[in-house]
């Protein structure tokens, strides 16, 4: 689950640091936030597979469908007719290959609860994102500054 | 004494071996937290809900008590798991460090003597 930045806990002083640690912390910064991004993609998708489930037990699993031939995708390319013989059920993947009989109404609800979970894990971690990106950009200012000062007292010790 | 050479061989190695323990412990974190998800579930369920596992390509009916458990037990496992995985990682950066440290050590004599020219 987020967690909270290990930063802020503790206060430095940037301009205390020397390029090097500068650099090291932009560094390790980039990384952080290349991974929350990665993330926060990977929740997004999630989140949209979770919603295409509630739609298509709406649209497919409902009494009105009950007797009508529809068409069961084999692979993605190839189809074949059949019935539903339950417009009641369906099984739910609840993880880690688990699989649960819920009643259409209950398996919306399952949807919709985790569609919200993954909605507030969402915002979480778009509040960590911007204040690691706030960070990012603070540390690369002083960096820059302390390379300038850097080069134009060049050649000191 | 050993060299800079050897012990920045070592120190890539120590880094590589924490990364993969750190990886295992993400990985292990997301399998936590998946399991709690399903643990969730089943404490929501009627006794008489039915459950089916995945086995290979089958679903296997299974009893809500018998799934509930096993769910418990490999929580159970996963923390462990984490537990024995946190140790490592301490271990591995204490050592990444005291490399660290000197290889800087060697560094900087060698500077001290390549200064007087």
């Amino acid at each position: 689950m987020s967690k909270m930045p290990a930063s802020k806990q503790q206060t430095v002083d940037l301009s205390s640091l020397s390029i090097q640690n500068l650099s090291s912390v932009k560094k390790q910064l980039d990384e952080e936030l290349e991974h929350l991004t990665a993330s926060f993609q990977k929740l997004r998708t999630a989140q949209a597979k979770f919603r295409e489930c509630v739609k298509a037990i709406q649209n497919g699993v409902n009494p009105e469908v009950e007797g009508k031939t529809i068409l069961i995708p084999l692979t993605q390319s190839l189809y074949v007719p059949g019935k539903l013989e339950d417009t009641n059920t369906v099984l739910v993947d609840v993880g880690t290959g688990y699989y649960v009989e819920k009643t259409t109404t209950k398996a919306i609800e399952f949807y919709n609860e985790k569609t919200k979970t993954v909605g507030s894990n969402l915002d979480d971690l778009e509040k960590i994102i911007t204040q690691k990106t706030q960070n990012a950009k603070v540390v690369e200012d002083v960096l820059r500054q302390k390379v300038l000062a850097a080069n134009s007292t060049s050649s000191t010790s | 004494m050993a060299t800079v050479q050897q012990l920045s061989d070592e120190f890539a190695d120590i880094q590589k071996k924490l990364q993969d323990v750190i990886e295992a412990r993400q990985r292990l974190d997301a399998q936590y937290s998946e399991n709690k998800a399903v643990q969730k579930e089943f404490a929501t369920l009627d006794a008489d809900a039915n459950i089916y596992k995945l086995i290979g390509p089958t679903l296997i009916k299974q009893d809500k008590d018998e799934a509930t458990m096993n769910v418990n037990k490999r929580l159970d496992f996963i923390e462990k798991e984490i537990k024995r995985i946190e140790g490592q990682i301490k271990d591995f950066s204490e050592t990444s460090e005291k490399k660290k440290a000197e290889i800087m050590q060697i560094q900087m004599e060698q500077q001290g003597q390549a200064q007087p020219t």
